[in-house]
């Protein structure tokens, strides 16, 4: 049963070897060379709408410290704008910020300093350059995220199958149900709720992805129950829309397939309704989800921001609030950029993915 | 069932449960199909026509109540009633493309465009014939060619949308034939195509019937197609078969006026360029809460006021190997139906 099982639904992968023998490989190159030019774009507008609010980080500081009744002298605060470049022109601060990101000789201060030859110049509010900063946040925000769109995948792809091949049954609409209420939520308001039933049942409120503990010592064999345990109400609150969303999409996608002529032809070949569902319908309906790989990355990464910041999780979304609040603008570029990278990348993905899954999107540019 | 013949069709019904009251689409068709022949079934859009063949290989959509019998003469297992058989079951899977295959009417949206034709056509015969991978192929290049597709080994590993509507069709049917069945059921599989093709097409099938002695249920509302393609011809008006006989019989002698009206609306060589096309009046009604009436009343010239919309005619005899279900028809046989009919309205008003 379970072999026949696994023969029947492995009719989705056929074609996979001759697939990556074609252009897949100058096509990939093709496109990562295309990123940089139109990262080199986003970077501008990035900049132009990071210092389109008015006033900068100096003044923004000097009207704290002015709050808190102390005075600086003009020309302090002068020095403190030359220091950070603020007092240049548009155009030459974004040029000395890009130059820096691209390449930074070894005779700067900056090389001495971090032996790095990509500067991306200090974050006034942490004080430290700002790559330091997002290597603190990049890997638990990548990894986060990725965890919760697998988990989002895993568990809305058999629920959207299921609710599509059994349309209109109890099963079906309880799903509906659940899946309208949790692309209703919003994210923070259920991360609240969740944390006050967490707080009445287990006596924590299970606020943060690491205990005390664990901040010490990192998480070891010893605390990785502690750990999962506090993974469940991030997973559920970044997950649920997402997840909610997914299967509405491939469900309705499911629903059109499978009335497809396609699918009668199949049929009367004496193919299995399993492998019906798989192998034909299935892999055109993932089509839609697939496409929005990029984009819901991208949601994940800064759509959570609020949750995140009531969970209290320190991932990206938050630090780059702060950064717009304080108008550290180069670590909000920074981020910023940096998201955009990983859009790119998940936009690559996406195009790699719908290639393989559909052959009237394969690209050889009308070569063929 | 004779051993001559190979299908059945007893008493189908076909209903559909909706909102608004039960479709009956098909009401009680009756038909069969001798080794290596070709039946027509012709009509109207929505007359029920593909609801049938469909039935036959049980690949209606499951809000369809089906019932009666379709007897198939199986050479490995005798008579079976495939009705009988789960419709998703391992039995009925493995007659389907096995022993009754079907081609459809419009190949662009037929194949899914996701494999190449190679791996649709292969499917079949990995199914039902081999397991091999190699051998399979072979199979499936062997019917291709056979079918008139030229260059069939780049063509295996190409996708539908690369192929023409025309080329399509042969693919579909080599995928039809590849397991070589004895039945083919063909639903409109020219009407999609232009007339050069459809003649091609046709041709071929004839060809392709002859090499693998299969019997074909072919589907249409083209008259003309029929002419070139059947044996036996039965046509089919609001989910039921008015008329029934051998071709030539329905062309040179039909009875019903539906039939009659069906060739009128025939365009023929000759005509005179001002005259225009004959056309039935009307349209077909809904198969929904079916008064006890000739479902053609309505629309026919040669009703009969207080007979037609009171009582339905059944199929009968009216010559050998040809059948008509109409009160008009001036056949003994048909007169004594009226007869008893009329009387029995008589006794109903008398009551």
């Amino acid at each position: 049963m379970n072999d026949e099982k696994t023969k029947e639904t492995g009719g989705f992968f056929e074609g996979i070897a001759s697939f990556f023998r074609r252009d897949l490989v100058s096509y990939i190159i093709k496109r990562i060379l295309a990123i940089f030019p139109s990262l080199l774009l986003i970077s501008f507008v990035i900049f132009v709408v990071i210092q389109l609010p008015p006033g900068d980080y100096v003044s923004a500081y000097i009207a704290k410290l002015t709050g808190q009744g102390e005075q600086m002298p003009p020309e302090v605060i002068e020095q403190l704008r030359a220091d950070f470049d603020l007092d240049k022109p548009f155009m030459l601060q974004y040029w000395s910020w890009i130059k820096g990101i691209i390449w930074t000789p070894s005779n700067t201060t900056w090389y001495r300093l971090y032996g790095s030859h990509h500067n991306w110049k200090y974050s006034f509010s942490e004080g430290k350059p700002v790559w330091t900063v997002i290597r603190e946040y990049l890997p638990l925000t990548v990894g986060l995220t990725l965890a919760v769109m697998i988990f989002q995948y895993l568990v809305s792809i058999p629920l959207a199958v299921y609710s599509a091949t059994h349309q209109y049954s109890l099963g079906d609409y309880l799903l509906s149900f659940i899946g309208f209420i949790g692309a209703a939520v919003p994210g923070f308001i259920l991360a609240i709720i969740c944390m006050i039933l967490a707080y009445k049942w287990t006596g924590n409120p299970l606020v943060g992805l690491f205990s005390k503990e664990m901040l010490e010592n990192g998480v070891h064999w010893g605390n990785i129950g502690e750990f999962l345990k506090r993974l469940i109400i991030p997973f559920i609150v970044l997950g649920l829309g997402g997840t909610c969303g997914t299967i509405r999409s491939i469900r309705a996608q499911m629903l059109d397939e499978i009335s497809q002529p396609y699918t009668l032809t199949a049929r009367a070949k004496g193919v299995s309704e399993t492998k019906i569902i798989w192998k034909y319908c299935f892999r055109a309906a993932i089509n839609p989800t697939v496409t929005g790989l990029g984009t819901s990355l991208s949601h994940l990464f800064s759509g959570s921001t609020v949750s995140a910041m009531v969970l209290n999780i320190m991932i990206m979304g938050p630090v780059l609030y702060d950064a717009l609040l304080s108008q550290d603008m180069y670590l909000a570029g920074a981020i910023v950029m940096v998201q955009a990278f990983l859009v790119e990348v998940g936009i690559l993905l996406a195009d790699i993915g719908l290639a393989f899954l559909d052959p009237r999107i394969r690209f050889s540019g009308g070569s063929r | 069932m004779d051993d001559n013949m190979i299908l059945h069709v007893k008493d189908l019904n076909i209903s559909i449960p909706l909102h608004e009251g039960l479709l009956t689409p098909v009401r009680g068709v009756n038909f069969d199909m001798k080794k290596g022949e070709t039946v027509g079934l012709v009509g109207e859009s929505g007359c029920g026509k593909s609801l049938t063949c469909r039935a036959i290989l049980a690949i209606n959509e499951k809000k369809c109540k089906t019932s009666g019998n379709i007897l198939y003469n199986s050479d490995e297992k005798g008579e079976i009633d495939l009705l009988t058989m789960d419709p998703r079951g391992k039995d009925i899977r493995a007659i389907r493309g096995k022993e009754i295959s079907m081609i459809f009417q419009e190949p662009m949206v037929a194949f899914s465009p996701l494999y190449t034709i190679g791996n649709q056509i292969t499917e079949a015969t990995l199914l039902h014939i081999t397991k091999d991978k190699k051998k399979a192929k072979e199979i499936s290049l062997d019917v291709m060619k056979k079918v008139g597709i030229a260059n069939a080994e780049k063509r295996y590993n190409q996708y539908p949308h690369e192929f023409s509507g025309g080329m399509l069709q042969r693919a579909m049917i080599s995928m039809a034939l590849v397991c070589n069945p004895k039945i083919l059921i063909a639903d409109e599989p020219t009407t999609a195509l232009d007339v050069t093709i459809q003649a091609q097409i046709l041709e071929l099938m004839k060809e392709m019937q002859k090499d693998f002695n299969m019997g074909i249920l072919f589907i249409t509302h083209d008259l003309g197609v029929v002419a070139k393609m059947c044996d036996r011809v039965n046509v089919m008006y609001l989910g039921k078969i008015v008329e029934s006989g051998t071709t030539e019989k329905i062309y040179e002698d039909p009875e019903h006026p539906y039939t009659r009206g069906l060739m009128g609306s025939v365009h023929k060589i000759g005509q005179k360029k001002t005259e225009r096309l004959f056309s039935i009046e009307g349209t077909v009604p809904l198969a929904m809460n079916l008064p006890r009436a000739c479902g053609f009343y309505e629309r026919c010239d040669a009703r009969i006021e207080g007979l037609c919309d009171r009582a339905e005619p059944e199929l009968v005899e009216v010559a050998p190997e040809h059948s008509v279900a109409c009160f008009a028809c001036p056949h003994p046989a048909c007169k004594a139906q009226r007869a008893a009919a009329e009387e029995m309205i008589r006794r109903e008003d008398g009551r």
